[in-house]
C-alpha cells in the first residue's frame, strides 16, 4: 500500500531535517502504529504517506513514496485523498463545516458517491464512532473529544482504502478511545482498510495494531511486530518511548528468573506468566 | 454578539423557505429602503422587518438587534440633525428637513440590517451556500469562503478568550473596568491571534483539499434545494415591496 524508499525531507527553513533516509513498507491489510518522542518526525511521515508533503508544504523532498502504486510527487493531491484518508491532529483545522451532519456530507458530497449510498454510510459511520446523537448539533457547541470523533466519523464515512490518524484519541477518555480503536479493527480486518495511527498511547497500539514502527530523530529505529520491538524494553526507553507496565514487568521477569521469557503485551499474558514462573 | 450569526432552529414557513428566495426577500427590502423617501413607507418596512422575526419565531433575536442598533441609530439621528442645512430653521440649528432626513436615515439602516441578520438566524450558513451553489451556479470557492468566515467566529472568540484567560492566569488585568487600559491590554494579543488563524486557514484549506474540494461541482450537493408555495409568496411579496416603494411617492 505505501512504500517509502530513502525519504528524506526537510521543512523550508528548518535546520535539520525532519526525517531522514526513512525506508518502510506498508503493506495492503496492515495496522501500523507509530510512536516516538515529541518532534521524532511522526506528523511529518503521515504526511509524508498521505502526499499532503510535499503537496501542501514547502521544502527539501529526497526520495520517493509510492502510495498504492503512485508517486506521491507526481500525482495530484486530490487524486492521492481517493486512496488515502488522513485524521488531523488539530482537529478543529479539518473540520470545514457548522453542523455535524454538514461535516460527514462533505467528503461524501465531493468525491461523488452515488446519492442512494450517502445516508447509509452517514449513519454507520455516525453510529460507529458513537456520535449519532450529535447529528444534528453544531460544532462550536461540542467538546473536544465530541470534535475528534466528528473528524474521524467524517472519515470513516468515506471509507478509503488507507486511513491515516495522527493522535486520534489526544483528547478522548479511555472508553472512547478504545472505542475508537475497536473500530479502527473493524475497518482493518472486515473491510481490509490499512490503518496507520500515530499514537501516544502505547498501551492502545500494543493491543491493537500488528506492527509498531519507532520514530527517533527523524528516524526509523525500530520496525516489526509489537512483540519483536517491545522485546528491547531498554533501547526503547533511551530513545524515550514509555514502555506499557506489562511489557516491562515480563522483561524484568526475563532478567530476575534468567530465562528467556516471551513479551507480554497485555493484562491476561502477564498474569499467565506471573503464575507459571512462580509455581 | 457572538450569537447574532448564528441560527437559531425551527420549523416556521422561513425556514423551510428556499434560501435563495430568502436572499431575494432581504435584498428585495433593502432595495425599497433605499428607493423610496416617504416616511411612511419606511415605517412599514421596519414593521415588515418585525413580522418577519415575528413569523421566524426570532423576534427576541430581531429585538435584541434592535436594542443594539438603538444607540448608534440615536448618534447618527443627531448627527444628520446637525449637519442637513437646508429647510426652515425650527429651534438653534435644528431644521425641518434636517430633522426628516434624519429620521430617514435612521429607518433605513434599522430597515436593511434587520433582515439581514435575520436570514442568518432562520437559515444555516451551510445552506445558503449550498443553494448559492446549486441554483445560482456560484463558484464552489466563493460559497467556502463564506461558509468558512462564519464557522471562523465563534472559533475565533474561543480562542481569543483562551489567550485571554491564559493571560489573567498570569496576572494580566483583564478584568479591568478601564476601557482604554483593557484596549492596551489587547492589541499586543491581536498578531498572536493573526498568526495562528492564518496557520489555521491554511490547515484547513489542506484539510478541505484532501476532502475532495477540487472535485466539487454545483451538482455535488447532497440537499436538494426546491421552490415551494412557500417560496412563490415569498418572490410575490418582494416584488410587492419593491413595487410599492417606487410607485408610492
Amino acid at each position: 500500500m505505501i512504500d517509502i524508499q530513502a525519504l528524506t525531507f526537510r521543512y523550508e527553513g528548518a535546520e535539520k531535517d525532519a526525517l531522514s533516509d526513512v525506508t518502510l513498507t506498508v503493506p495492503d491489510g496492515a495496522f501500523l502504529g507509530i510512536i516516538g518522542p515529541a518532534g521524532a518526525g511522526k506528523t511529518t511521515l503521515l504526511h509524508c504517506m498521505s502526499g499532503i508533503i510535499p503537496h501542501a508544504y514547502r521544502g527539501d523532498f529526497y526520495g520517493a513514496v509510492l502510495l498504492d502504486g503512485m508517486d506521491t510527487a507526481d500525482t495530484r493531491l486530490t487524486d492521492l485523498s481517493r486512496t488515502a484518508g488522513t485524521v488531523f491532529q488539530d482537529v478543529d483545522s479539518q473540520i470545514v463545516s457548522s453542523v455535524v451532519e454538514d461535516e460527514l456530507l462533505y467528503g461524501l458530497e465531493n468525491f461523488g458517491v452515488p446519492r442512494e449510498e450517502i445516508e447509509e454510510r452517514l449513519s454507520f459511520a455516525l453510529e460507529k464512532v458513537g456520535i449519532a446523537s450529535l447529528r444534528h448539533r453544531t460544532v462550536s457547541s461540542l467538546s473536544g473529544g465530541q470534535r475528534q470523533k466528528v473528524a474521524i466519523a467524517s472519515l470513516v464515512a468515506l471509507r478509503p482504502k488507507l486511513l491515516l490518524l495522527d493522535e486520534p484519541t489526544g483528547e478522548l477518555d479511555p472508553g472512547s478511545s478504545r472505542q475508537i480503536f475497536s473500530l479502527l479493527r473493524t475497518l482493518n480486518r472486515e473491510w481490509g482498510m490499512t490503518v496507520v495511527v500515530v499514537e501516544q498511547k502505547i498501551m492502545l497500539l500494543c493491543e491493537f495494531a500488528q506492527r509498531l514502527a519507532v520514530l527517533s530523530e527523524g528516524r526509523v529505529v525500530r520496525d516489526g511486530s509489537v512483540r519483536e520491538v517491545l522485546g528491547d524494553i531498554e533501547g526503547l526507553e533511551e530513545i524515550g518511548v514509555n514502555c506499557p507496565r506489562v511489557a516491562r514487568f515480563s522483561s524484568l521477569l526475563s532478567a530476575k528468573t534468567g530465562r528467556k521469557l516471551p513479551v507480554c503485551v497485555n493484562v491476561d499474558e502477564a498474569e499467565a506468566m506471573a503464575r507459571e514462573v512462580t509455581a | 454578539m457572538t450569537d447574532l450569526f448564528q441560527y437559531t432552529p425551527g420549523t416556521s414557513p422561513l425556514h423551510r423557505m428556499n434560501p435563495i428566495t430568502k436572499i431575494v426577500l432581504t435584498l428585495a427590502v433593502c432595495a425599497a429602503a433605499f428607493l423610496t423617501d416617504n416616511l411612511f413607507v419606511l415605517l412599514f418596512l421596519l414593521l415588515f422587518d418585525l413580522m418577519i422575526g415575528v413569523v421566524g419565531r426570532v423576534e427576541r433575536k430581531a429585538f435584541s438587534i434592535f436594542k443594539g442598533l438603538f444607540k448608534v441609530s440615536l448618534f447618527l439621528f443627531v448627527l444628520q440633525a446637525l449637519f442637513v442645512r437646508r429647510g426652515n430653521r425650527l429651534f438653534w440649528i435644528v431644521t425641518d428637513e434636517g430633522l426628516l432626513t434624519a429620521a430617514a436615515v435612521v429607518l433605513r439602516l434599522l430597515v436593511v440590517c434587520l433582515p439581514l441578520a435575520l436570514v442568518l438566524a432562520v437559515t444555516q450558513v451551510s445552506d445558503i451556500a449550498g443553494a448559492l451553489v446549486q441554483v445560482l451556479h456560484v463558484p464552489y470557492a466563493y460559497a467556502f469562503t463564506l461558509t468558512t468566515a462564519i464557522r471562523f467566529i465563534p472559533q475565533f472568540m474561543e480562542e481569543m478568550s483562551g489567550i485571554m484567560e491564559a493571560q489573567t492566569a498570569r496576572g494580566v488585568e483583564f478584568d479591568s473596568k478601564n476601557f482604554l487600559k483593557k484596549l492596551g491590554m489587547l492589541l499586543p494579543l491581536c498578531a498572536p491571534l493573526l498568526i495562528s488563524s492564518v496557520r489555521r486557514t491554511q490547515a484547513t484549506a489542506t484539510a478541505a483539499e484532501v476532502r475532495g474540494f477540487a472535485l466539487r461541482t454545483s451538482r455535488s450537493g447532497y440537499r436538494q434545494y426546491r421552490f415551494g408555495a412557500v417560496d412563490f409568496m415569498g418572490f410575490l411579496v418582494s416584488a410587492a415591496l419593491v413595487a410599492g416603494a417606487v410607485l408610492i411617492p
